[in-house]
């Protein structure tokens, strides 16, 4: 007994600051907690609005796989976007791939038909400063808004302004722009068949 | 295969392109104070080896068998240091009985540890990356001490050639390590994108 | 007689606070917390950020500390004074997750970090743990503004250099040509060693 009241004589400052603690944490949490939450939907719809600007609402409707050139298994969300009025005006779904020094991870989004890329927006990278950081720059983004949604041809010379198949790397970081474009090309026939499959693109 | 392959990857990563001190600037504070000389170094690389792993494992299986089954991820930080810390006085007192020689070669340097953000960072970090597998978390952090002890011997090589060299009387200490530290990240950077 | 002891105090309080600022700044002269010194001042936001998060729990920590200093057990104080700063640095956290999410993310795991940060166990250990509740207060937010002066000091160098703008606001004119190697770890280690040297160089000709 005297060794229990040795412990609690030694230690009741611990207890009782834990106990203390712990409870203003807990307030604190359950405060906050339903923020942060929200937080965190807003930061994808946020992407995926300024990639779908028609879109009104986006929510996710499944998760695809996808296989990566190596043979490696990874998941991707589908989001779909509705206008207003309920309709579908699009797609969007997020992919990695490796890029220069790391993996680049991508939210893709494409038109209702899956016929043309909405364009891209890039969640993680972590690319060389003032060369491969430049894939989040509208001069390489826009090249995609438009593109049509098969595969895509990296050149080293042309003229960035037209859109179509073909797609200008980044001068100084040839690596960072391939990876982009492999990443695409790697996922869009994919995602493509697996949606077809479960039914949900109409064959108009 | 597959799996030894990817956990030789996971290491070899965070050895030489996620070093801690490098790239994550974890360590800086024992990574400037102790790195005068080789010996030095090493012990406390050492010492650092042993407790980050020992660390990692434990917070990853705190993390994943009580922390998030029962949804108390909020008071992850306070159990991440409290396991650390104890597991630092616990290491302490086991090797002074039981390994008297190992312990005085580890010396000091283990009380310091505590307060090194490097083993919270790493903690955090695996927590950060999502890993969801013991063994490559394991892997992981006996990674980052090997990666930090080659990092603090480099720098305590360095600083040693750099005694005889004719430094500025205004950079000489902590300045010019630093100085050193940055070519050595440049350095570094050349590994970046070893792993397809 | 009161008023000898108020301006002793006051005379005592600006000594305090402005030896946090200058003659004992954390990070240039007692060289501590540098690991957040380095990583979070590529850009002058994420260095306010930390500064203020730092101000915060150095100042509630000092406080709980102070108040509970007579009733601590010696060797049972670090325990204490990591318990304490890691709630605080909790609740920074959650306060950060949830009206500032973009910082928290562009800090991201140094923010945590915060609780094995030397200057906050220290200024515990040197400061709260002996003194009044309004001294240890001085003392914190005079430590806290001169780590958050010196992180500043420099981000704002790098990204001024980096980006050729300063807190998002373009500084450079369009000619300037950004030095990339400012954003990166090389541009961190080496600015702030320079910056050390020429701490010292002022420091020297001061004494």
């Amino acid at each position: 007994m005297s060794k229990v009241k040795h412990f609690i004589q030694q230690s009741w400052l611990l207890i009782v600051a834990a106990f203390c603690f712990g409870l203003l944490i807990a307030v604190t949490n359950a405060a906050w907690a339903p923020r942060i939450e929200q937080n965190k939907i807003d930061k994808l719809n946020n992407l995926i609005s300024s990639l779908l600007p028609e879109g009104e609402s986006f929510e996710q409707i499944t998760e695809l796989q996808v296989t990566s050139p190596k043979g490696k298994l990874l998941t991707s969300n589908l989001y779909k976007a509705t206008s207003e009025a309920g309709d579908c005006i699009g797609w969007a779904f997020n992919v990695s791939g490796p890029g220069f020094a790391d993996k680049i991870e991508l939210v893709v989004a494409v038109d209702k038909n899956f016929d043309k890329f909405a364009g891209y927006a890039v969640l993680t990278s972590n690319e060389t400063p003032g060369f491969g950081d430049k894939i989040k720059l509208p001069y390489y983004r826009n090249q995609f808004v438009g593109a049509p949604a098969e595969k895509l041809e990296p050149l080293k010379t042309g003229d960035p302004q037209i859109i179509d198949a073909q797609v200008i790397a980044i001068t100084g970081a040839t690596v960072s722009s391939d990876a982009v474009v492999k990443i695409l090309n790697n996922s869009v026939t994919q995602i493509k068949t697996q949606m077809q499959d479960k039914g949900l693109l109409s064959d108009e | 295969m597959d799996t030894l392959t990817s956990l030789l990857l996971a290491f070899i990563s965070i050895v030489l392109i996620n070093n801690l001190v490098f790239t994550k600037f974890l360590g800086i504070c024992p990574y400037l104070g102790v790195s005068g000389r080789i010996d030095m170094a090493f012990g406390m690389g050492m010492a650092v080896t042993f407790v980050v792993t020992l660390s990692g494992t434990l917070t990853w299986l705190i993390d994943h068998l009580i922390l998030m089954p029962y949804g108390l991820e909020v008071t992850r930080y306070i159990c991440f240091i409290l396991v650390i810390a104890s597991a630092v006085q616990l290491v302490e007192m086991y090797l002074r009985k039981f390994f008297p020689s190992l312990y005085e070669s580890f010396g000091i340097f283990l009380p310091l540890i505590t307060t090194n953000c490097a083993i919270l960072g790493l903690c955090l970090f695996i927590n950060l990356w999502g890993i969801d597998n013991l063994v490559e978390a394991v892997v992981l952090s006996f990674g980052a001490g090997v990666g930090f002890t080659m990092a603090i011997c480099i720098m305590a090589g360095i600083r040693e050639n750099l005694k005889m060299a004719d430094v500025p009387k205004a950079l000489q200490g902590a300045p010019i390590t630093l100085i050193t530290a940055g070519i050595l990240t440049l350095a570094f950077m050349g590994f970046a994108g070893m792993i397809k | 007689m009161s008023e000898n002891v108020q301006t002793a105090d006051l005379g005592l309080y600006r000594k305090t606070f402005i030896a946090g600022l200058w003659q004992e700044n954390p990070v240039l002269r007692l060289l501590l917390g540098m690991c957040p010194t380095l990583a979070v001042t590529a850009a002058v936001k994420p260095a306010l950020t930390m500064g203020l998060s730092v101000i915060f729990v150095l100042t509630c920590s000092n406080i709980v500390v102070s108040l509970m200093r007579n009733l601590l057990k010696p060797h049972l104080r670090i325990l204490m004074f990591t318990l304490t700063i890691a709630t605080f640095v909790t609740i920074a956290d959650l306060f950060l997750k949830a009206f500032q999410p973009v910082m928290s993310e562009t800090l991201g795991p140094y923010v945590p970090l915060i609780i094995v940060n030397c200057i906050i166990i220290g200024r515990a250990e040197a400061c709260a743990s002996k003194n009044t509740m309004f001294i240890s207060i001085i003392d914190a937010i005079g430590m806290g503004c001169g780590f958050t002066l010196a992180l500043c000091v420099l981000a704002s160098i790098r990204e001024l250099l980096a980006t050729g703008k300063v807190f998002e606001m373009a500084v450079m004119p369009d000619a300037f040509v950004p030095w990339a190697a400012m954003s990166m770890p090389v541009g961190a280690f080496i600015t702030l060693g320079l910056l050390l040297g020429l701490v010292n160089v002022i420091t020297k000709k001061q004494s």
